[in-house]
């Protein structure tokens, strides 16, 4: 599996959880989550253009992620933050590829999801400054 | 001196473990990228301190530790004068964007070790450009 499998199937996770979690959701924590959730749909598009230019094939999204159930707003903003970390620890990690190409892209998406884990950190009332954003504790 | 097999064999290794051996001295050289880095990171901290952004000075103040220790033992001597800082958010939004930019360019082209901690740089700035912007 490479970095960029790592990344897309976290985008596909991530996609996936923005659907489920949204109902819960009102105001501009909702408007921010519909964003987030397009911005998500564009980068997994982004790969998905990728693999094609490579004559590579990407794996499918699957039918269904294990998720938590929630029952409230305050869960469904702990479920997307749990994502949006996920997200960018899984792009984090392909920066360290070897392959040229792969580490451009998972720099660019690395980048593009640290700030997506900012902005959702923000909305939930979380301080958002992270000198590391997505490494490991 | 050394008269059978053995003896030369321990010779051998006596001479390379008192370090008496052909073998090229490195000479440890400042790299270059985590220098760039770490100017940059000083001059952000005082720019967002300026600001009063002590949260993200403070980011910007843990990558200067981690990339001064990286450095070592080379040490990087600190600019007093900074030059002009930014004047508004606008500005330092720029700034944390230009600084950004300049540690993903140096993470791609990196042959180190040290792609990952240039990429968490880039990602770390990005993510303050774009909450100020």
């Amino acid at each position: 599996m490479t970095a960029v499998d790592t990344g897309l199937a976290a985008e596909y996770a991530a996609i996936y959880a923005y659907g489920a979690m949204a109902v819960h959701l009102d105001g501009d924590p909702r408007t921010l989550a519909e964003a987030l959730e397009s911005e998500h749909r564009s980068r997994r598009d982004a790969l998905l253009d990728y693999y094609d230019a490579h004559g590579l094939e990407a794996a499918p999204s699957q039918a269904g992620y294990d998720i938590e159930h929630v029952e409230d707003a305050a869960g469904a903003e702990a479920v997307l933050l749990a994502v949006e970390l996920n997200v960018t620890t899984a792009w984090r990690s392909g920066v360290a590829a070897t392959e040229p190409t792969e580490r451009e892209i998972s720099m660019r998406m690395y980048a593009d999801s640290a700030v997506s884990l900012a902005r959702w950190r923000l909305a939930v009332g979380q301080p958002f400054a992270d000198p590391w954003p997505g490494r490991p504790e | 001196m050394f008269t059978t097999r053995r003896g030369l064999l321990i010779g051998a290794v006596a001479l390379a473990a008192a370090g008496c051996t052909r073998e090229t001295a490195q000479i440890i050289t400042s790299d270059a990228d985590l220098t760039t880095a770490l100017n940059t990171a000083r001059w952000l901290a005082a720019a967002a301190d300026a600001l009063d952004f002590g949260d993200l000075a403070e980011d910007h103040r843990a990558h200067v530790t981690t990339l001064e220790r990286l450095l070592r033992p080379n040490v990087v001597p600190v600019v007093e004068d900074l030059g002009q800082l930014p004047a508004d958010d606008a500005a330092l939004a720029e700034a944390e964007a230009t600084g950004s930019r300049q540690a993903a360019d140096a993470c791609l082209a990196t042959e180190s070790d040290f792609a990952v901690v240039l990429g968490e740089i880039a990602a770390s700035r990005a993510a303050h450009a774009a909450v100020l912007a």
